[in-house]
């Protein structure tokens, strides 16, 4: 949002009034807009006929201050970059970009695996991290997904097929079929793989941030199916 | 190792100017301790120890790359 404010000054010349409109708003020249509305003369030997200069200047200001996406994205990639020194990380890059309104940053050349963890864990430290730290500098929310090598498409890919197979195993058995602890990112993954099954159901179980999904086969549904069969 | 807790919580606190870390070092575990400005605490620990957890989990990583064990403490 744009702020416009206009302010009239008068002095003995358009140079002077400006160097007024400065002092008095406390900007710089190039911070306001100039308008010289009457150059002022100085008339005659400078004493008859005289003009005031009058300038008028437009300043305009943004607030309340709303960095662009832009500095969103410079900001993030800053903040991974200075933690991956700390560590210290050699031989690093990290290649930001904006995807679906979220800020993803790729780390390349972490071929060690370091920065991805057990399960992902250092990644999504380093994820949880950054948020913080961007969110804090924006004061409004934006999304930083980090990844590295791959990871969360490689993850994405390995929860799918497990899901899969957790629901033909679940239909077999016609015994519902539970994952192990996954973050809601995690079981999101899991519930969306099994979404267009009609023969099966999932559902979260557990308190906190880290739950199971429970694969239920749907009774009815099989019974039904079979009995067309 | 200092310095990358020092980093994160200066980025995370309101007063980066009252973030104090110091690290003793052991033979093979360094204790980091962390002190904050009373009113940033909840800001290093964050909700259910997320913020802590993660530092935590960011610290072990850089600690591994040395072989070598950090713990982090958060003083209060």
């Amino acid at each position: 949002m744009e702020i416009t404010e206009t302010f009239e000054f008068e002095a003995k010349t358009d140079e002077e009034a400006i160097e007024k409109a400065c002092r008095q708003l406390n900007l710089t020249r190039d911070e306001m807009e100039i308008e010289i509305l009457e150059p002022g003369s100085a008339g005659i030997f400078g004493l008859v006929g005289g003009r005031k200069a009058k300038i008028k200047v437009t300043v305009s200001r943004k607030e309340p201050e709303v960095p662009e996406e832009e500095d969103g994205i410079a900001i993030a990639k800053e903040a991974l970059e200075k933690i991956l020194a700390l560590i210290p990380m050699e031989g690093i890059t990290v290649r930001a970009e904006q995807v679906d309104g979220a800020i993803v940053l790729n780390i390349e050349g972490d071929k060690s695996g370091l920065l991805i963890g057990r399960k992902g864990r250092t990644l999504d430290a380093l994820q949880f991290i950054v948020n913080k730290i961007v969110n804090k500098t924006l004061e409004r929310r934006a999304r930083v997904i980090v990844d590295s090598e791959d990871y969360r498409q490689r993850r994405r890919d390995f929860l799918t097929q497990m899901a899969l197979r957790m629901g033909d195993k679940a239909k077999k058995t016609q015994r519902p079929v539970s994952t192990n602890l996954l973050n809601p990112h995690d079981r999101r993954i899991v519930h969306l793989a099994l979404r267009e099954d009609e023969e099966l159901g999932t559902k979260g179980r557990g308190e906190g941030v880290l739950k199971k999904v429970v694969i239920i086969p749907r009774r009815n549904n099989v019974s039904r199916s079979s009995r067309f069969q | 190792m200092k310095e990358l807790i020092t980093y994160i919580a200066k980025a995370l606190v309101d007063v980066p100017e009252e973030v104090f870390v110091t690290e003793i070092q052991g033979e093979q575990t360094s204790v980091i301790e962390l002190k904050v400005a009373k009113e940033d605490l909840g800001k290093v620990i964050g909700k259910q120890g997320r913020t802590a957890r993660a530092m935590r989990t960011i610290l072990s990583a850089a600690s591994t790359k040395i072989n070598k064990r950090s713990v982090l403490e958060i003083i209060e």
